[in-house]
């Protein structure tokens, strides 16, 4: 499906983000008024409460913002050892996001994907090979 | 103007219990009534606070069954969730409703068994735990609350320079406080090499920067001006903030802010009359390590970035210049989650007329309580200060 579609389909919801994530393309909110970019859609935007948003195609590259290896993990992640979730700075906006190989703040990232599990979708980052 | 005060305080042992929630939160209602004098049937309202029974143990509307069980039954009861800020929002709105004279005398309490004793073990109580992060957009990432404050931390020891020991330092300085609680889930001190030695939970964190899984509950008696004349011992309560920050992490202004917490401060402190160098001791929430530093940081006490070295000087010591958490805070005191705000009023009212025994703070006068709910999403700030 193109990106072209999931602008076109109105509000973004999360049904919507998730499966563009699931597609390889991740979806924001921009606002009209303060210009502040979501990747994690809303009926206003969250810092002036403006309901004028319009969706956006994020940039599928970014950069680590701050990182932990999680080494305690919750079910169902439990049983998988160690991993690394990250605040991963995407053009505009900032997502939380599982990364597949260890990290640091200021590393080059992109989209390699989804991590699927019954709780939903979460966008699987990877680094960049220099 | 005079404002709703604290006549009476109680709370159980934080650890680990077999009892079940009525149970436990009746022992430390009756330590509070006991405490202020006052029976079941002088209550007007019963205000309650447990966050996560329903997940944990198949259990919900709690409210009745605890006013019954203390003997109150047919009371008046509200019953708050907001993560681990439960039990402060509940105290919020008792002194708001005292101050506002729609009652006289109102329990205010919580209760919360997190440790085995549930049936859940770690990964599950891991997960109930993360419940408070974002479904959608966090949950899936696999994200922990020890993430959430470890992804914090990170950044603030990036920007900062903030190290490993300096946390350490704080989970050291807390278990000593600790050890001088008969309340406290630990009871034995550590060393900064001990920490960073444990076993890693979600990097920066170690097993010892957090805090542990606790059952228990803690309660106060709060009564409006006039009515507190009649009793002894009494704590004012001056100033009360509450503030909520935007959900999730990922679209905070400056995550490491925790401006939350700030803007409760804030507002605690006008109504109080007071700066943050008025504060002569801190309950903060401890929840980690690298949260108390941030705690600090917010609540004015320490300039942004100064919060690790001044913890590794010694200054929020017992015996430093703004002790925090004498208690022994979230981290050696424990932490059952819909406990722990009144809990730290408790700590405030013992520690302000001079009851705290071997860790008391040398003759305060004002008081603080930083109880922080989820990714600080929820923070409320409270002033206690001793009655003339």
């Amino acid at each position: 499906m193109s990106v072209q579609t999931y602008l076109e389909e109105g509000t973004l919801t999360n049904e919507t983000w998730t499966r563009a994530l699931t597609d390889g393309t991740l979806l924001g909110q921009e606002c009209a008024d303060c210009g502040h970019v979501t990747a994690a859609p809303k009926a206003a935007c969250v810092r002036c409460g403006s309901r004028d948003t319009e969706t956006v195609e994020l940039p599928t590259t970014g950069t680590v913002y701050t990182v932990t290896t999680v080494h305690v993990a919750p079910v169902p992640f439990d049983g998988e050892g160690p991993y690394d979730v990250a605040l991963v700075d995407a053009g505009d906006a900032r997502l939380m996001a599982h990364v597949g190989e260890a990290v640091e703040i200021g590393d080059e990232v992109e989209l390699d994907g989804a991590v699927e599990h019954e709780k939903g979708a979460g966008a699987l980052f990877s680094p960049v090979d220099d | 103007m005079a404002r709703a005060a604290v006549v009476g305080a109680g709370m159980t042992k934080f650890g680990v219990h077999e009892q079940p929630l009525q149970e436990l939160f009746g022992e430390a209602a009756f330590a509070a009534l006991d405490d202020a004098g006052v029976g079941s049937r002088d209550l007007d309202a019963l205000y309650f606070g447990n966050a996560m029974s329903g997940q944990a143990e198949n259990e919900t509307h709690l409210g009745p069954r605890m006013a019954s069980h203390i003997g109150a039954a047919g009371l008046e009861v509200q019953r708050f969730e907001d993560a681990c800020a439960t039990s402060a929002n509940a105290f919020k709105n008792a002194v708001q409703a005292v101050d506002a004279g729609v009652h006289d005398v109102v329990l205010v309490g919580g209760v919360e068994r997190c440790t085995p004793e549930t049936g859940k073990d770690t990964p599950e109580m891991t997960r109930i735990f993360a419940s408070a992060s974002h479904r959608q957009y966090e949950q899936p990432t696999g994200l922990t609350f020890p993430g959430v404050f470890a992804l914090l931390t990170k950044r603030h020891m990036h920007e900062y320079g903030t190290t490993e020991e300096q946390l350490a330092e704080v989970a050291v300085k807390n278990h000593a406080h600790g050890r001088l609680n008969p309340r406290a889930h630990f009871g034995k001190e550590t060393t900064v090499e001990e920490v960073l030695e444990g076993p890693v939970v979600a990097d920066p964190f170690r097993l010892m920067d957090c805090c542990p899984f606790s059952d228990g509950a803690s309660a106060v008696v709060v009564v409006n001006p006039e009515y507190a004349e009649s009793f002894d011992d009494t704590v004012g309560v001056t100033g009360l903030g509450h503030a909520t920050d935007i959900v999730p992490v990922a679209d905070k202004v400056e995550p490491t802010a925790t401006q939350s917490a700030r803007d409760a401060a804030a507002q605690a402190y006008e109504q109080a009359g007071i700066e943050a160098d008025d504060a002569d001791f801190a309950e903060v929430h401890d929840c980690f390590t690298g949260a108390e530093v941030l705690a600090t940081e917010a609540l004015g006490l320490f300039e942004d970035g100064e919060g690790g070295p001044a913890a590794a000087a010694g200054k929020t010591a017992l015996s430093g210049e703004t002790p925090v958490n004498p208690s022994g805070g979230l981290k050696a005191k424990g932490h059952p989650i819909g406990a722990t705000g009144t809990a730290q009023i408790v700590e405030l009212t013992e520690q302000l007329r001079g009851e705290a025994g071997d860790r008391q703070v040398e003759d305060p006068s004002v008081g603080l309580a930083h109880n922080l709910g989820g990714d600080t999403g929820t923070t409320l700030v409270t002033v206690m200060e001793e009655t003339a």
